[in-house]
């Protein structure tokens, strides 16, 4: 993690040049993250899309934002340097079912919607 | 490349990419946060378009493709790719926060991260994106609300995304 910090610091080598997996197993990590997160979201019994009218919907679905969280949060053990096992495709997996996971059970209870579902914070007035 | 010319193309670049995310996101649309319709009645009053002053109101209220640009751009300074994708991350935390149900941050950072990834190769730094980020959204914000509320309007008319339609 040090050397992450030294390396962006002094050297003004951009993020890429932490990592020490090649990038084709970084690429592969975020799609199977993407994949396994949009699987498990759908085993989970979450909707494919949002609720109609779809871009002005508080709901939740597989599509958005599950793979959003999953390779966020990939991303941070992605920088920091920490892949685990087989170039990070555990890691991967992990995070996927772990993120879809959130978005099901916990995701109401961490941001909850606001108390006019339809309009956001906007109030007619 | 020269810092300069890099700077005015990143500028546009990042000019086109907030300002079509954000109108087909429908910014101009309705107010999706309470601060953005008392400033969309407010640029309206002054002789400006509602749609336009609507976006402004949006951009300035919550986290939309504008901060989502600015923060891909910072997050691929620092970290490459991979922060371009955290900051489409934070920037979703942003939105729910705000109580938002918008969709352009997320999608336009991304879209952002893309664009940056690309124009690398012919020379461009993601320095001169967070400089013309910064360039862009003066030209919204800063220069002529009223005028700039125009425009937006007419771009939100072309994506048929008025606020009275």
């Amino acid at each position: 993690m040090f050397d992450f910090m030294f390396g962006t610091i002094f050297y003004g080598s951009y993020g890429l040049n932490n990592i020490s997996i090649s990038s084709l197993d970084i690429l592969l990590a975020y799609i199977v993250t993407m994949i396994v997160s949009i699987l498990v979201a759908l085993i989970l019994r979450l909707p494919l899309l949002p609720n109609k009218p779809y871009r002005y919907s508080f709901d939740v679905s597989a599509l958005y934002p599950t793979p959003i969280i999953a390779i966020g949060i990939l991303s941070i053990f992605l920088v920091l340097n920490y892949t685990f096992m087989y170039n990070g495709l555990i890691l991967a997996i992990v995070i996927g079912v772990l993120s879809a996971l959130f978005v099901k059970y916990l995701f109401d209870f961490v941001f909850p919607k606001p108390l006019n579902e339809d309009k956001g914070e906007d109030i007619d007035e | 490349m020269n810092e300069v010319i890099g700077i005015i193309i990143a500028a546009v670049l990042c000019w086109l990419n907030f300002v079509i995310v954000d109108t087909y996101f429908g910014l101009p649309e309705q107010p999706g946060v309470r601060g953005a319709r008392i400033v969309g009645s407010d640029v309206e009053k002054r002789g400006g378009d509602i749609a336009g002053g609507f976006f402004q109101g949006n951009v300035l209220c919550s986290p939309d493709a504008s901060a989502g640009t600015l923060i891909a751009s910072i997050g691929f300074m620092l970290l490459g790719i991979p922060g371009g994708i955290l900051a489409a991350f934070l920037v979703f935390i942003g939105n729910r926060l705000c109580a938002d149900p918008g969709y352009a941050g997320t999608i336009g950072s991304l879209t952002a991260t893309v664009i940056i990834f690309l124009t690398s190769f012919i020379g461009l730094k993601p320095e001169m994106f967070i400089v013309g980020m910064v360039i862009a959204i003066l030209t919204i914000q800063g220069l002529d609300q009223v005028r700039a509320s125009v425009v937006l309007g007419k771009i939100a008319k072309k994506f048929n995304r008025h606020a009275r339609e």
